[in-house]
């Protein structure tokens, strides 16, 4: 394969069939899908596609299989389902009796057993139900699309993809679509739109090759760090450290995900590697079988659902919890200790691979094992380094790609270490030379194609991305906390970026600074949104407990003001805003949330008021907002009470929705507010809905509320009351229902009289105040940032 | 000749009245620490410390230790007083009753190490680095080195060492060379070269137990990778009496600035028998368990050495006739007055005795929390006290070790010209407490152990421990209008503290040199304000009994004093803090 005289770096079929708007090709729409095969892969994919709001039909081999998944499914955590209404979607069935029931599908998906023959088989039965122009697809993870297709006729090749979903189905944003040469490209169009748009998913095009892009690379990752933790004679705690936060591949390394997968999974996958590769891959050249770990398989020491796996948890003599890790010489348990080498203390990656010690060779071998060997297999598993990276992104949950690995490394840096071990240099790796993958031009970023030339990471048609604006634009303001953009059409985007994006002084002074700009016509709408895992996880409590514990109280209570003031700024300004959460949005992001004027959220945010938790209540107007939500809910029964009590249960409990959907039954999203299943783009539907909203808009007016006072706090007294009697409610959780109830019910005032928002704004400052004074709150704050779980004082 | 003469009345003031000696009474083991044991206790150790210890200070420093043939002389009188020191049971007096210990809560400990260190300094460096290695053992050793060192270590009868230095490194312990190899039967080889090592060889115990610091051979590179050993000099035999000789030897005296009668030691370690404390690579945990204890104790040393040298400045200005008072002749019949009647002597007295009471009381209501945090039966009360304990170590440590510098100097000055002469004594307090703001962490290690380890740890949870009863007790003393000239500057040196606090812990984040460069200035600011807050606790009793008691009425004037010429300071401190660390940063190295 020669590099310059190779096909220029073209965009696939599959691509080109989504992209410009300019070359309309109508994909057909997809209003129904069955899946067949209810295992973990098909009834998670069932479920996303409910979760999505299109019927879907789900039938498996044995009988009541089908409803037996779905029942299963709503009693799982993490649950598939976004929400209990998915679920009514669904329709399972079984595959002898209700094969008729796929004659409606325009999408049919397959995730039975991984044998050609089954499948084909099923492929057969299913020619003569399926609706003409159906689109079919396997979910294999093995078998080439050749093999598949084999003896059923052009009319089904032509309808005919390889999905290939990652577990679970809802969570996992990267799927993998290869068509074959026969088939249609509007059926890989119309799978690429509904995936996308509906499901999600990033789909990435990929080449007819074993094991796709993610599992390929992915797979010989893990070998080389499994054979190299053998050679090298590494502990397993240490491979995982290694492997982890150096290199930004989950915390859990090699061995802690074999635990999550399986270790018997294991044999399989090498099992079907090496009967597809060539014998001269590495990956085949790589295989090796180790005695211990054939040893634990033996045993039933399979991971995580089995007996223990690499690691294990055990109750010591004294019911104390002890973590276990293998000895992988001896096979045996040992106490698991916290690995000490320096070189796994750098946080400079190539200062790790160049480290003398055990951990930086092993990191080194491991590196140039995969990144030499994921450089060798482009164009061959696919034709662009940013799809690979982001397969392994979204598949592996890498925070870098191999690509941007090398990049970190340096591309002559990796090349001189591979030519100094003797090993082959990619051809690829030897043409970017001194150069990097990854460039920035003109404020775009390009990636380094097969043709030697660099190209433009391309981006589907309606994605928006924070990032590229960061990359071509200077910010309208900026802070240590939060940053305004200009996204064009007169647009602002008010984006944090402080560690988990909590809110902090800078960040209130940001959006009282985003208001002031707006009001001076600056920009016609404002979205607050941003890239990070989380949209905010709240106020930053650290700072919050540290000025706790020098008692400046007048500093906290004073930014208490400021930030329920900035809240307040939001809802009245003279321009639209919406809120874009993905992730989390906790506390005062929950706050800002339901200040803005509407919401688009992504389908996985997760939003709640969990101050309670930390032994706080929301002072930033989350009561205020809340007892409003609930007062203004057209379904709610009438009176002052019930506002109460519903605000009252979701606070004091520190109830947080598991879905976008969830927190619109909770009312922390309005029935008017969007969800958008694809992240990437989450930012463009925000932006349109606020120009929508833009058109002759009025800030909304507030009324004040009517709240039951005293007589109401009764009532919630005899309710917490009832939960200590259950055990339910520890003592400092009565002291801060106390705090809470005394806020919601409108402290001194009663049903007969109108209580303002200034009013409540002011109860909710008091008696934040007076819990942060309490020991234990103080105790569940430094808990909770010392552990990530609450104290049950 | 120099005076001594023990502040029984202080020293009862403040653990009875201001640190409340009924709350000792109610910790578990302090039941009976009533006013007649306190009282006989503080009694005798006055007693012992002016009648035994205070005669062979003077002669102590001039002799001096010597070295022959690897063992060492201690000054004459020494081996005697040492000898009288066991046998009173002054040795025993705050180890555990398990070991052959009395048990004595650390609340009046502390007060009897100040007598010692006021009597002789040098003196108080045997017995104090056996307490060190107790409390090493005590907390980290096996049942059966326990058994085996502890009760000889509680009676006095062998003393102990801590052999952490070495010639090339002392305050970043990770670059230590000493190695311990297996021997096989459980022991271990140590050899290497330890320096400056207080009470390392002398004539004093029939043994000496030395806690020595070495690395394993897979020993992990750093501080993590460093092992606590216990190295005696003569090896218990089958009898547990000493036997064989072991390989370490001393090898030279220091010659040094003071503290001359204490031997300090350079040590050889020669394929030593030694057994491993602690777990491997544990070492400098287990060393930090007793540090605290440790630096607490050279805090101590500081307070006495500015108690005698305070006693010995006042007594001379009393008696030296020079010049006439600015406001009028105050006797006639002399051709001078005393200089007692000049206002800047009078400053200087009094800063000294501000200061010595100040840091006392300090002294002992920290003490009293280190009972709690050791004794008491919640584990939510223990933690609390710990926690001031802990944030209080430092800023004791290194303010007190100023203080009594300080004092020592201008102890010196109220002598004018004589206090510049050997025989009077007053330079060798200068001398002999010039070490304590080095040792045991220099000062400014302390001050980053404040900034880098006390201020941020458990999200502030530490400085809780202040600033939470402090605010408490200004918004209640408010109320009291006679407090007024009290208490409002402590609320606006707290106040200062509370903004400077935020602002070093913020900074510090953002760039651990700006915490550096804030470090010691911002613990004399946290020092100064512990004080002011003890000097208005105190202030508030003698308010209530100065009638009459010219004690109490003395603690008001001084309390006036304090507030108004020392406590200030805090402001340039503040100052000095907020201007951060660029002009240290930018300053080109080769320039110095």
């Amino acid at each position: 394969m020669s590099l310059t005289t190779g096909a220029p770096m073209v965009e696939t079929e599959l691509r080109s069939a989504t992209a410009p708007a300019g070359h309309p090709r109508p994909a057909m729409p997809i209003r129904k899908v069955g899946v067949v095969g209810a295992g973990v892969m098909g009834a998670g994919i069932a479920a996303q596609v409910a979760n999505a709001g299109v019927p879907v039909v789900v039938l498996d081999i044995l009988p009541g299989g089908a409803a037996r998944a779905v029942e299963r499914m709503l009693k799982t955590e993490p649950a598939p389902f976004m929400h209990k209404g998915a679920a009514r979607l669904v329709t399972p069935g079984d595959l002898e009796a209700d094969l008729a029931l796929l004659a409606e599908c325009d999408w049919i998906c397959e995730a039975i057993i991984e044998q050609p023959e089954a499948k084909r088989a099923l492929y057969a039965r299913l020619q003569g139900v399926r609706k003409p122009g159906s689109i079919v697809s396997s979910n294999t993870s093995t078998i080439p699309l050749a093999a598949l297709t084999e003896g059923l006729g052009e009319e089904f090749a032509a309808d005919f993809l390889i999905t290939h979903f990652f577990n679970p189905p809802r969570y996992m944003r990267l799927l993998e679509v290869v068509r074959g040469p026969a088939a249609r490209a509007e059926a890989a169009a119309a799978i690429t739109e509904f995936a996308d748009r509906a499901l999600g998913k990033s789909v990435i095009p990929c080449k007819d090759r074993p094991g796709f892009i993610a599992n390929r690379i992915g797979g010989f990752w893990m070998q080389s760090a499994i054979n190299r933790a053998f050679d090298l004679k590494l502990t397993v705690e240490e491979a995982d450290a290694a492997m982890g936060r150096p290199l930004g591949i989950p915390k859990t390394g090699v061995f802690g995900l074999l635990d999550l997968v399986g270790l018997d999974l294991m044999p399989h996958v090498a099992a079907s590697m090496k009967a597809t590769l060539p014998a001269d891959d590495p990956y085949v050249l790589g295989l090796r079988e180790h005695d211990v770990i054939l040893r634990m398989i033996a045993e039933g020491r399979t991971g995580r659902k089995g007996k223990g796996g690499f690691y294990a948890r055990e109750k010591g003599p004294g019911g104390e919890r002890l973590k276990r890790a293998i000895d992988l010489w001896t096979g045996e348990y040992r106490e698991s200790e916290k690995p000490q080498l320096e070189s796994l203390g750098l946080r400079d990656l190539r200062g790790l691979a160049e480290h003398p010690d055990r951990g930086g060779r092993y990191t080194r071998a491991v590196l140039l094992d995969t990144l030499g060997y994921a450089a060798s297999l482009v164009p061959e598993i696919a034709d662009s380094i940013a799809d690979v990276d982001a397969a392994m992104r979204l598949g592996y949950n890498w925070a870098y790609g191999p690509f941007e690995l090398i990049d970190r490394l340096g591309a002559a840096w990796l090349a001189k270490a591979l030519a100094e071990d003797g090993r082959p240099v990619p051809p690829l790796l030897v043409a970017v030379g001194e150069g990097s993958f990854y460039r920035v031009r003109d404020g775009r970023l390009e990636c380094f194609g097969t043709n030697g030339a660099y190209h433009a990471v391309p981006r589907p048609e309606g994605v928006l991305l924070l990032s590229d604006v960061r990359r071509r634009s200077k910010p309208l303001a900026r802070n240590g906390s939060a940053s305004l953009w200009d996204i064009g059409d007169g647009v602002a985007c008010l984006e944090f970026h402080t560690k988990m994006n909590a809110i902090d002084l800078g960040t209130v002074e940001m959006i009282g600074k985003a208001v002031a700009m707006g009001k001076k016509g600056g920009f016609r709408a404002l979205v607050i949104h941003n890239e990070g895992e989380q949209f905010s996880v709240g106020a930053n409590i650290g700072l919050a407990l540290f000025a706790a514990n020098i008692a400046a109280w007048g500093e906290i209570e004073g930014l208490i003001e400021q930030g329920q003031k900035a809240m307040r700024s939001l809802r009245d300004a003279p321009f639209p805003v919406v809120g874009a959460p993905s992730g989390m949005a906790l506390g005062g992001g929950c706050e800002i949330l339901l200040h803005c004027d509407a919401v688009q959220a992504h389908a996985e945010s997760y939003i709640g008021l969990v101050e309670a938790g930390v032994g706080l209540i929301p002072g930033w107007g989350g009561c205020t907002t809340m007892l409003r939500r609930w007062a203004e809910n057209p379904r709610a029964p009438k009176g002052p009470m019930p506002p109460v009590a519903k605000a009252f249960e979701m606070i004091s409990t520190a109830q947080v929705a598991k879905s976008a959907f969830e927190a619109r039954e909770m009312l922390f999203l309005r029935p008017t507010d969007g969800i958008t299943f694809n992240p990437d783009r989450l930012l463009a539907d925000a932006k349109a809905k606020a120009l929508s909203l833009a058109e002759g808009y009025a800030p909304p007016e507030v009324k004040p509320l009517r709240l039951p006072g005293a007589s109401g706090r009764v009532a919630l007294a005899m309710a917490v009351q009832q939960q200590v009697a259950l055990g339910r409610a520890t003592p400092h959780d009565v002291v801060v229902c106390d705090h809470l109830a005394e806020t919601l019910t409108g402290g001194r005032k009663d049903h007969t009289e109108e209580t303002t928002e200034t009013e409540l704004h002011a109860l909710e400052r008091r008696h934040f105040m007076a819990l942060l004074k309490t020991p234990a709150t103080l105790a569940r704050v430094e808990h909770m940032l010392e552990t990530g779980r609450p104290l049950r004082n | 000749m120099t005076l001594y003469s023990a502040p029984l009345r202080d020293m009862r003031f403040v653990l009875d009245e201001l640190a409340g000696s009924e709350r000792l009474r109610a910790l578990p083991g302090c039941e009976e620490v009533g006013p007649d044991l306190i009282g006989p206790v503080l009694e005798e150790a006055a007693k012992f410390c002016t009648e035994v210890l205070l005669p062979i200070n003077r002669s102590g420093d001039e002799e001096g230790c010597t070295l022959e043939n690897g063992a060492v002389r201690t000054p004459k009188g020494f081996p005697e007083a040492y000898r009288g020191f066991c046998e009173g049971g002054w040795a025993a007096l705050g180890a555990d009753p398990a070991f052959g210990g009395q048990g004595l809560s650390r609340s009046i400990g502390m007060l009897v190490e100040e007598m010692i260190c006021s009597a002789n300094l040098s003196f108080s460096l045997y017995p104090g680095l056996s307490h060190g290695a107790t409390m090493a053992l005590s907390k980290h050793g096996t049942p059966e080195q326990k058994a085996l060192y502890l009760p000889k270590l509680s009676s006095g009868e062998w003393t102990g060492t801590m052999c952490l230095t070495e010639p090339h490194c002392g305050t970043d312990l990770g670059l230590i060379r000493t190695k311990a190899a297996p021997a096989g039967d459980g022991s271990y080889g140590i050899t290497g070269s330890k320096i400056f090592i207080s009470a390392g060889e002398h004539d004093l115990a029939e043994n000496i137990i030395h806690l020595v610091l070495a690395k394993l051979p897979d020993a992990p590179p750093g501080t993590r990778g460093i092992s606590l050993f216990v190295v005696p000099k003569f090896l218990p035999g089958e009898d547990g009496r000493p036997g064989a000789r072991n390989g370490v030897t001393c090898t030279g005296l220091e010659r040094k600035m003071g503290i001359k009668a204490s031997s300090t030691c350079a040590m050889a370690f020669e394929d030593a028998k030694g057994w491993l404390v602690g777990r491997p690579h544990k070492g400098l945990s287990a060393m930090f368990t007793m540090m605290n204890e440790a630096r607490l104790g050279v805090g101590v040393q500081g307070l006495g050495i500015a108690e005698v040298a305070y006693q010995n400045a006042a007594a001379y200005a009393r008696e030296r006739l020079q010049g006439r008072a600015l406001d009028g002749t105050r006797a006639p019949d002399s051709p001078a007055d005393p200089i007692l009647v000049h206002p800047d002597v009078r400053r200087m007295l009094l800063t000294m005795r501000a200061m010595t009471e100040g840091c006392r009381a300090l002294l002992a209501i920290t003490a009293l929390q280190h009972d709690v945090s050791l004794r008491h039966p919640d584990a939510v009360a223990r933690q609390d006290a710990d926690d001031f304990v802990q944030l209080m170590t430092p800023i004791i440590k290194a303010l007190f070790t100023d203080a009594g510098w300080e004092a020592a100097v201008l102890g010196m000055q109220v002598w004018g010209g004589h206090g510049y002469i050997r025989e009077n004594g007053m330079e060798q307090f200068a001398r002999d407490v010039r070490i304590t703001q080095i040792y045991e962490g220099t000062n400014g290690i302390q001050a980053l152990d404040l900034v880098g380890r006390k201020l941020g740890a458990h999200g502030g949870r530490y400085l809780r421990s202040f600033f939470h009863p402090v605010l408490a007790f200004i918004e209640a003393a408010s109320e009291e209008p006679a407090m007024e000239e009290f208490i409002l500057p402590l609320s606006k040196a707290f106040g200062r503290l509370q903004q400077v606090t935020a602002e070093v812990a913020q900074r510090g984040l953002r760039d651990p040199f700006e915490a550096g460069a804030a470090a010691s200035d911002y613990l004399r600011l946290f020092g100064l304000t512990a004080l002011a807050y003890a000097w208005a606790r105190m202030a508030e009793i003698a308010l209530q009994r100065a009638e009459g008691d010219a004690f109490y009425r003395a603690k008001l004037a001084t309390a006036r004093f304090f507030m108004q010429r020392i406590l200030p300071e805090t402001s340039s401190l503040a100052a000095k803090v907020l201007a951060g660390g660029e002009t240290l940063r930018a300053f080109e190295e080769a320039a110095f």
